[in-house]
């Protein structure tokens, strides 16, 4: 038994043995392969004849002395990240300064796909989108329109200080005076980050209500044009000038929380409601400024849900006439499988709406029959319709929206039929890349009025974000 | 077989892949990561599984000194492995200009 342990033992020493010295040339190998690759970083590298140990040490000192060479990681005063989009490596290092510690997370390696945006791609050093558009409604022709062409511009002056913004021209042509076009900053502002939970942000503000508002390149929702419900009800774009805290909250809920200049209650009308009262930056009143708030919760994966409460005084143009709006909404998207689904509920209430007609007709001649309360909703179910191996998406959606600018009125106003609408948006959104939309749809408007007809609507879209 | 229990280990222990402590997918999407918060324990090796819900987005992790794009969706994820050296709090955030809220798509990395 003794000479049979003996033998096994000697076996496994053997086989062990062979395992190591296996394993060493496989060692070897890759030492001789980080020479090499290290002769390519500097050609003055010499490895030594000797042990694998020493050699492996020269590694290590060489590798040191580059390290030296190199400038310190991105930290404090890194170069800004908006500006050097989809950097997949770290940047080259031209020599400058020396780092003085090691990194408090060590970067072991990186490996996946990270790569694979990159490919075939060119990065420039903004972004944007665009929009662009054939509308045609029932019994006219098709109009093309380059709704929107938007570019974004980023600058970080340090990892703490941020600046964004957005440049947008609309409908491609602006012509002095005319109602053609428009450019407009949408917005530009400086993020000073704090802690996880309290950051500071000031400049022109995207105003934190509903989806689209801070959400809406054209590949992120189908349709070829805005909800209604979120064109009308919820103004969008609608920014303003002002300043906020922003901060998240862990457990995936986030804040925002802002100050800005109030809306132009002499501007409302029956038919858009507030959405006419934005001042987009453009002599706003901060006399009073309104007050915007937003919770939103996305702690599980492809749920996002979100309410929205803004208050302010709108008459800083309206002498003697204060009207107040106060706008509280709620919205959700989901993912589950193939299938998408969002919806959103607004309601908005205008105090001194009686007041405020009264003002405005004797102004202007005109009863703009402003309502004391405005409501709208919508839910758009959609399904993806190609499979998940393909890289293309198809997707067919179907979206109802309820949107009433006149829901309640002021004592002795009537409200106006035709400004109780409803609409079915139908169509589909075709991705070949997940950046660029091509988006069909056909929309059938409906209202209550008798008399005045809401008309059908087919619209082409092209939207692409680079 | 004590010899052989001991050579063993010793090769095992010159293993050139160490296997992560701990894997985390992050779920990027406009204008969030999912999650936005990490909590790690001091020394732990570490590998985030990036994937994109939409667009290409891009990871950076200034303390790392990790900057990487997460190529869009469908379009396969990127891995970063890092050790967990200091303990402290740690942002990361979208290196990639992804849209209107880029600047919010921020999380944090808790070391403890």
């Amino acid at each position: 038994m003794v000479k049979i342990g003996w033998a096994v033992c000697m076996i496994g020493l053997a086989l062990a043995a062979a395992a190591q010295a296996q394993d060493l040339s496989g060692l070897e190998r890759r030492v001789v392969e980080l020479e090499h690759k290290m002769r390519q970083l500097d050609p003055s590298f010499q490895a030594p004849e000797t042990d694998l140990l020493a050699r492996i040490e020269a590694l290590e000192r060489r590798m040191e002395l580059l390290l030296a060479a190199r400038p310190a990681p991105p930290a404090a005063d890194s170069p800004p990240s908006a500006a050097a989009p989809g950097a997949a490596q770290p940047p080259p290092a031209p020599a400058a300064r020396v780092p003085v510690t090691p990194l408090p997370l060590q970067p072991v390696s990186v490996s996946g796909d990270y790569q694979a945006s990159g490919q075939g791609e060119t990065r420039l050093p903004v972004a944007g989108y665009m929009d662009f558009h054939f509308n045609k409604d029932r019994g006219d022709s098709f109009r093309p329109d380059l709704h929107r062409f938007v570019l974004l511009f980023g600058h970080s002056f340090s990892d703490r200080i941020k600046f964004w913004s957005e440049l947008e021209v609309e409908h491609a042509f602006i012509e002095g005076g005319e109602e053609s076009g428009e450019v407009a900053v949408e917005q530009a502002y400086l993020d000073f980050l704090g802690t996880p939970y309290l950051n500071f942000r000031g400049g022109m503000l995207l105003t934190p209500v509903g989806i689209i508002n801070e959400r809406h390149e054209p590949p992120s929702f189908n349709g070829v044009e805005r909800p209604f419900v979120e064109s009308i009800i919820i103004p969008s774009t609608w920014r303003e000038l002002g300043f906020g805290l922003t901060g998240d909250l862990g457990r995936g809920f986030r804040y925002r929380t802002y100050m800005i200049s109030a809306l132009d209650a002499g501007r409302f009308n029956a038919e858009f409601g507030i959405a006419e009262g934005r001042t987009a930056g453009f002599d706003a009143s901060f006399r009073n400024p309104a007050t915007v708030g937003r919770l939103e919760y996305a702690g599980v994966r492809r749920l996002t849900l979100g309410t929205s409460v803004y208050t302010g005084n709108a008459g800083f143009n309206t002498p003697g006439v204060a009207p107040r709006v106060t706008l509280l909404e709620f919205d959700g998207r989901y993912s589950f499988r193939r299938f998408d689904f969002r919806g959103l509920f607004a309601d908005t209430w205008i105090s001194d709406a009686g007041q405020l007609n009264q003002f405005l007709e004797r102004e202007t001649g005109v009863n703009p029959n402003v309502a004391s309360r405005l409501r709208g909703y919508y839910f758009e179910p959609a399904v993806h319709l190609l499979p998940r191996r393909l890289r293309s998406d198809l997707i067919a959606f179907a979206r109802y929206e309820s949107y009433d600018t006149q829901y309640r009125m002021p004592s002795g106003y009537v409200p106006l039929p035709q400004f109780d609408r409803w609409s079915w948006v139908t169509g589909v959104t075709f991705k070949p890349i997940p950046d660029v939309a091509l988006k069909f749809d056909y929309v059938f408007n409906r209202n209550r009025s008798t008399v005045v007809q809401a008309l059908d609507s087919i619209n082409l879209g092209i939207g692409w974000w680079f | 077989m004590i010899a052989i229990l001991f050579l063993s280990a010793m090769l095992s222990a010159q293993a050139p892949e160490r296997k992560p402590d701990r894997v985390v997918t992050i779920v990027a999407e406009r204008f969030t990561f999912n999650p936005s918060k990490v909590k790690l324990k001091q020394g732990e090796l570490v590998e985030f599984v990036l994937v994109s819900e939409d667009t290409d987005h891009g990871f950076r992790i200034p303390s790392a000194g990790i900057d990487v794009a997460i190529p869009p969706q469908g379009r396969g994820e990127a891995r970063v492995r890092f050790i967990a050296r200091e303990k402290g709090r740690f942002a990361f955030e979208c290196s990639r200009p992804c849209g209107a809220g880029h600047n919010l798509m921020r999380g944090f990395i808790e070391v403890k």
